[in-house]
């Protein structure tokens, strides 16, 4: 079994999945090469896209605590939704994106494709593929920004759907990435989440769930103690626990 | 939401191949008198399918790109539309930049940057307006200028749009809705 599958990703799956991305009304049965007609969107809604809002007391805390803060760095490392990016900018916020579940998914694909050819050509060095070195690969294409550039990061739900050992290692990675006195919003699912969701702001008060097609599976439910560990270098933690046991946690460094 | 108008003048019409219309019009014989003036006077320039271009491309009119191209992309007052196949390796200077293929570069749209649903781009993008459709990638830091006037039919399109869950909205400076 190699290791997409024991992620829960199949090659074949994957790679036509991640095309499946979460689009604008009117999208769905376009073929890729014709391209969108923005004229036409609006027009129906793809079935298998379900939105729903929530009050989000940790968006409302998170931005409470960006307040003041003048022309401050965001980094979303969520999808790049114009509703979210513009949100951002139009409070003064100088906003990098970065879709890093899409990225991890592509490396786990290339991974695995280097894994086969190497098998292929009985070549003599042969890939490290434990959870730590592949991590450190990942973390060395991605997330290259210089230290302390940013006040700010949108995490959502992503720890929860990398390695452990990745996700450990990012978090130590970001915290690195923020100023003294950054805010993390992160997103934490309290049981398995039986679908696959994506997040954008709505406003100041409510996040937009996105059902998605599954990008990656759930690795890991964390407990409250673990997410303490996981932001021990933080000074003060805050989580808000919805009725969907979505928790929205707020990290300040 | 996407300006209609914004469709028909940046966005060529495409036919099942991804050429250009206004390519394809020329080369009819029985349109072929008609046409050629309407293409001659109003095509873009195309890089098509299949074609692969290392170099510097500078100008002034529009561009469409649906080849492999790597170098630099300058056209000072013209339009990119980088084409659904397009594959560019290029920092890309334009008046308006359409990305529905693949961009590894940074991106100076003047006017406007639009990334559609198929776009990818990994790269810095700086403009005074960004629109970008659901589905769209993009790794990269966005700069909105300040110095335009604000369009207020554009605050209201955005608005607009941003209320109909998800739409696309367009992204330009000091338009805050609070």
């Amino acid at each position: 079994m190699n290791f997409l599958s024991k992620l829960g990703i199949g090659v074949g799956a994957g790679a036509a999945s991640s095309r499946e991305l979460p689009r604008t009304m009117g999208m769905s049965g376009r073929p890729r090469n014709t391209g969108p007609s923005p004229v036409a969107a609006g027009a129906s809604r793809a079935p298998e896209l379900r939105e729903s809002n929530r009050v989000s007391n940790g968006l409302k805390e998170f931005l409470w605590n960006l307040e003041g803060l003048g022309r401050g760095a965001l980094l979303d490392l969520g999808p790049a939704w114009q509703t979210t990016l513009s949100f951002f900018i139009e409070r003064g916020f100088r906003v990098s994106s970065e879709d890093l579940l899409r990225a991890w998914k592509e490396f786990l694909v290339e991974e695995e494709g280097k894994l086969r050819e190497a098998a292929g050509r009985a070549a003599q060095h042969t890939l490290d593929v434990t959870p730590s070195s592949r991590a450190a690969r990942f973390l060395e294409a991605n997330l290259r920004y210089p230290n302390s550039s940013f006040d700010a990061v949108l995490l959502w739900d992503l720890l929860d759907y990398l390695e452990p050992v990745l996700a450990k290692q990012m978090v130590a990675n970001l915290t690195e990435l923020l100023r003294p006195g950054g805010v993390v919003f992160a997103l934490f699912h309290s049981k398995k989440p039986e679908g696959f969701q994506r997040y954008r702001v709505v406003d100041s008060t409510s996040l937009q769930m996105i059902s998605s097609p599954v990008l990656c599976p759930a690795q890991r439910v964390y407990q409250n103690r673990e997410i303490q560990d996981l932001f021990g270098r933080y000074r003060t933690m805050k989580s808000f626990i919805g009725r969907d046991q979505l928790r929205e946690s707020l990290f300040i460094k | 939401m996407w300006k209609k108008e914004d469709v028909k003048s940046q966005a060529l019409p495409q036919t099942a191949t991804g050429i250009p219309t206004a390519s394809l019009a020329a080369s009819s014989p029985a349109r072929e008198a008609s046409a050629a003036l309407t293409a001659s006077s109003k095509a873009s320039a195309c890089i098509s399918q299949g074609i692969r271009i290392k170099g510097e491309i500078t100008g002034s009119e529009d561009l469409f790109l649906d080849g492999l191209f790597e170098g630099i992309v300058n056209l000072s007052s013209g339009s990119l539309t980088v084409g659904p196949n397009g594959e560019v390796k290029a920092d890309i200077f334009a008046r308006e930049v359409i990305v529905r293929g693949r961009v590894d570069g940074k991106i100076v749209g003047r006017e406007k940057i639009q990334l559609w649903s198929t776009g990818n781009v990994a790269g810095d993008l700086q403009t005074e307006r960004l629109m970008i459709e659901d589905g769209a990638v993009l790794r990269g830091r966005i700069e909105i200028e300040t110095g335009r006037p604000i369009d207020k039919h554009d605050e209201a399109r955005g608005v607009a749009a941003g209320s109909s869950k998800g739409g696309v909205t367009s992204v330009s400076p000091g338009s805050a809705a609070d």
